[in-house]
């Protein structure tokens, strides 16, 4: 096996000194084989003897030199120079083969440039990967004082470990890899190989002065290594964390309240305008009719009014979409606006009759309107309540009134009477349309006329308004339709969709044919 | 396969914001003659056409006519990954299912890869014919923009004339009117501050302003636009890019009813 072994690294290294022209040392020879170092020094040695032809050797010589001051000496010489150097050692010295190579580099710093590179790529693997140079495990020399990161459990992570060597080639690639990956690993792991220099520093030390002084500086590095080991670890955490989805949970257990509310409170908002505003805009009628009760002022109302009435507007856009039918009705008022304005006018007469308060002139008016209004609502609460169907055709304007009765008394009624309400708009500046739908949502439309515009005219500008409101993105184009087609179009459901689907819109496959 | 090369990356970034928003999916057509697309948003109203020559790249390598299906808003998220001053490389292989974009930063010390998913998309080529425009108005794109802003606060649709006197843009609303008149002016000092009217005949159309100002994202690709005006044709509205090609936007023109209003006066 052993034999095997050892002539398998025969053939590498002969490859590799041959045709590679790489300088291979005792070193690398163990970092990358994951032999001992005493075991790379004898498969070198074997090696040499087996080619002795066509390689340049690299010997070491370690020993007592002749000089006065015996002094333990290491040095590398190349063969030929083997016997000269061996004489200058007093009695024997140790001779091993450094490295193995094609021929005798002119820089002998090149004698470890693969030994660098190798060693860097050590290093520059993850902390928490234990290799060969972070464990020391294939010098010859170890110190049991110092202690390894990984907490020196060389044996668990060797089977982890000859894998990543395995994969550490001499290769470059390998660390340009890496690096990308985690900046913030590979400056640790300076850190990291700062010490173990440190280490190798003082080692030598103690091997040639025996100096115990050095244990001192053998603990700091393996401090700083603790230190800076537990950063990796938190750091992989932080990502962990993120690639989860708890990323967001996370988040709202640091803002619980603030996470918490908003989510549920858009749902809530919009509720609030589907439900309870048909609820709440009674009272707020009601109060804005004693409001008005209170003073005459007419501007500031209006003012109050519009506000509320736009938000009543809103719940229509909101459900538009879904309620088509409601789309319809709104708009139905304009056909008997059509037929006759002679209706109207009738209708106009009738409600005034009805209403116990006198029309001087037309400005008056809108504050009654208002008034009115306000009053209606108060009266109407209680048939909301019951039923649903007199709440739908709510009115406001002069007809308001009227509608009251015929409200009270016949349901079925209801939707004649808003188109008879509508017509008698010509007359004033600003008519008030409240409906409640089958839903029970209050619907408000506010429209406003020309005073000096004729009756027919007012007319328009009333089913301009109407579509204008239920068609929140069509407006414009609604503007130019006649109130005939602006129905259709509402029947469609249009809405928001019929800005999209306007039918007035050119296609552009009309104009450019296919190829 | 497929190589082209983008030394101003920043134009294919400003293509994408200015056409991602009008469409959703679109084929990029590659041949040797440039890169381009064509495509329709999806209410069919409106058409993009870009064109970028070959002779604008670097280097433009495009074995055979390729056409690579991409979703708009995905090249957008990838392309807005790449700095301003970056170098983009378009890759792709002959029948693969990726295209990869490579970004290179100025000094070459960051190089980024992009793949994304290519996706099989129908599209219908629309022949457009060479048309002569009654009208051909160049103007600032930035003021172009500005206007059709501004109106669409106030109304959905923008009327656009054309007559001796310069060019009108008018729109109606619920709250009012409003008319922005451009006088032609290339008296300024700077050709790309002209306002310049080309007209055969007085030409006036209606348009969606919703899209005009989709079309107003390609402000950034140039300093001037060009809006060709015909009866009874889209509108064009182009914005040239750098000296290797244009964006256009048709779009079809809303039609007049007018009949109809008439009784109702």
């Amino acid at each position: 096996m052993a034999q095997s072994k050892t002539l398998n690294f025969m053939h590498e290294i002969q490859s590799l000194v041959g045709d590679k022209l790489q300088v291979v040392s005792y070193k690398w020879l163990s970092r990358n084989y994951m032999v001992s170092s005493d075991e790379a020094k004898r498969i070198l040695q074997e090696f040499v003897q087996k080619h002795e032809g066509g390689l340049e050797m690299v010997y070491a010589l370690s020993g007592w030199l002749k000089s006065k001051d015996p002094i333990y000496h290491i040095r590398l010489v190349t063969g030929p120079k083997l016997a000269e150097a061996q004489q200058e050692f007093d009695g024997d010295c140790s001779v091993q083969v450094y490295s193995v190579q094609a021929s005798i580099p002119k820089d002998p710093a090149s004698l470890w440039d693969a030994e660098f590179i190798q060693a860097e790529e050590l290093f520059k693997q993850p902390s928490s990967v234990d290799n060969c140079l972070r464990d020391n495990r294939f010098c010859g020399i170890s110190n049991s004082f110092v202690r390894r990161n990984v907490d020196g459990s060389t044996v668990v992570s060797a089977a982890p470990l000859s894998k990543s060597a395995v994969r550490e080639g001499p290769t470059k690639s390998n660390t340009v890899q890496q690096s990308p990956k985690n900046i913030a690993r590979d400056s640790i792991d300076k850190v990291d190989a700062k010490p173990q220099n440190g280490i190798k520093e003082v080692k030598s030390e103690i091997n040639g002065i025996g100096n115990t002084v050095a244990l001192d500086n053998i603990n700091k590095p393996a401090e700083q290594k603790e230190k800076a080991l537990p950063l990796p670890t938190s750091k992989k955490k932080v990502p962990a964390d993120k690639s989860g989805s708890v990323a967001g949970g996370s988040l709202a257990s640091f803002w619980s309240r603030a996470s918490a509310k908003p989510k549920p409170c858009t749902p809530l908002v919009e509720h609030n305008n589907t439900v309870s505003n048909p609820a709440v805009s009674p009272e707020k009628a009601q109060t804005a009719c004693e409001e008005e009760c209170d003073s005459g002022n007419d501007d500031n109302h209006n003012v109050s009014f519009r506000r509320s009435s736009n938000r009543k507007r809103r719940v229509v856009f909101d459900f538009t979409d879904e309620d088509e039918d409601d789309v319809v009705s709104l708009a139905s008022p304009d056909f008997p606006n059509k037929q006759s304005s002679q209706d109207s006018r009738q209708n106009d007469k009738n409600t005034s009759e009805k209403t116990t308060l006198n029309f001087d002139s037309q400005e008056e008016n809108k504050s009654r309107v208002k008034e009115e209004r306000g009053t209606d609502q108060k009266a109407h609460l209680p048939l909301r309540d019951n039923v649903s169907a007199i709440s739908k055709c709510t009115n406001t304007g002069k007809s308001s009134s009227e509608k009251l009765h015929s409200c009270a008394s016949e349901p079925s009624v209801n939707e004649d009477t808003v188109n008879k309400a509508h017509p008698c708009s010509p007359k004033k500046r600003k008519v008030m349309k409240t409906r409640i739908d089958e839903r029970g949502r209050e619907v408000v439309e506010v429209v406003w006329e020309g005073e000096e515009t004729g009756v027919k005219k007012p007319d328009k500008v009333t089913t301009k308004n109407t579509d204008s409101k239920t068609n929140a993105a069509n407006s414009a184009p609604a503007t130019k339709k006649p109130p005939a087609n602006s129905n259709a179009i509402n029947g469609k459901g249009g809405n928001k969709k019929a800005g999209k689907k306007d039918p007035k819109q050119g296609n552009i496959l009309s104009f450019f044919s296919k190829v | 396969m497929l190589e082209l090369r983008l030394v101003q990356g920043s134009l294919l970034k400003k293509v994408l914001e200015s056409i991602k928003e009008l469409v959703n999916d679109a084929n990029f057509d590659c041949s040797s003659t440039g890169f381009s697309l064509q495509a329709m948003d999806s209410s069919h109203v409106a058409l993009v056409g870009l064109l970028l020559r070959s002779e604008g790249f670097e280097h433009y390598r495009c074995d055979r006519n390729i056409s690579m299906g991409m979703n708009l808003n995905n090249m957008a998220k990838m392309l807005k990954c790449a700095g301003n001053d970056d170098i983009i490389t378009i890759k792709a292989d002959d029948g693969g299912d990726t295209v990869t974009f490579m970004f290179e930063s100025p000094t070459q010390d960051k190089i980024s890869d992009f793949e994304m998913k290519l996706m099989d998309i129908d599209s219908e080529h629309l022949g457009i014919p060479e048309a002569e425009y009654h009208a051909i108005v160049k103007m600032p794109s930035s003021e172009f923009a500005r206007i059709c802003r501004d109106l669409s606060s106030i109304g959905d649709t923008v009327v656009i004339s054309v007559t001796k006197e310069g060019v009108k843009f008018s729109t109606k609303g619920d709250i009012g009117s409003a008319n922005i008149v451009c006088r032609q002016n290339t008296s300024v000092d700077k050709p790309e501050e002209a306002t310049m009217i080309d007209m055969n005949e007085p030409v006036s159309l209606t348009f969606a302003l919703r899209y005009m100002n989709s079309f107003t994202k390609a402000t950034p690709l140039s300093n001037t636009v060009s809006i060709s005006l015909s009866n009874e044709l889209p509108v064009v509205v182009e914005y040239k890019i750098a000296e290797m090609g244009y964006v256009r936007f048709y779009l079809a023109p809303k039609i007049e009813e007018e009949e109809e209003e008439k009784p109702q006066v």
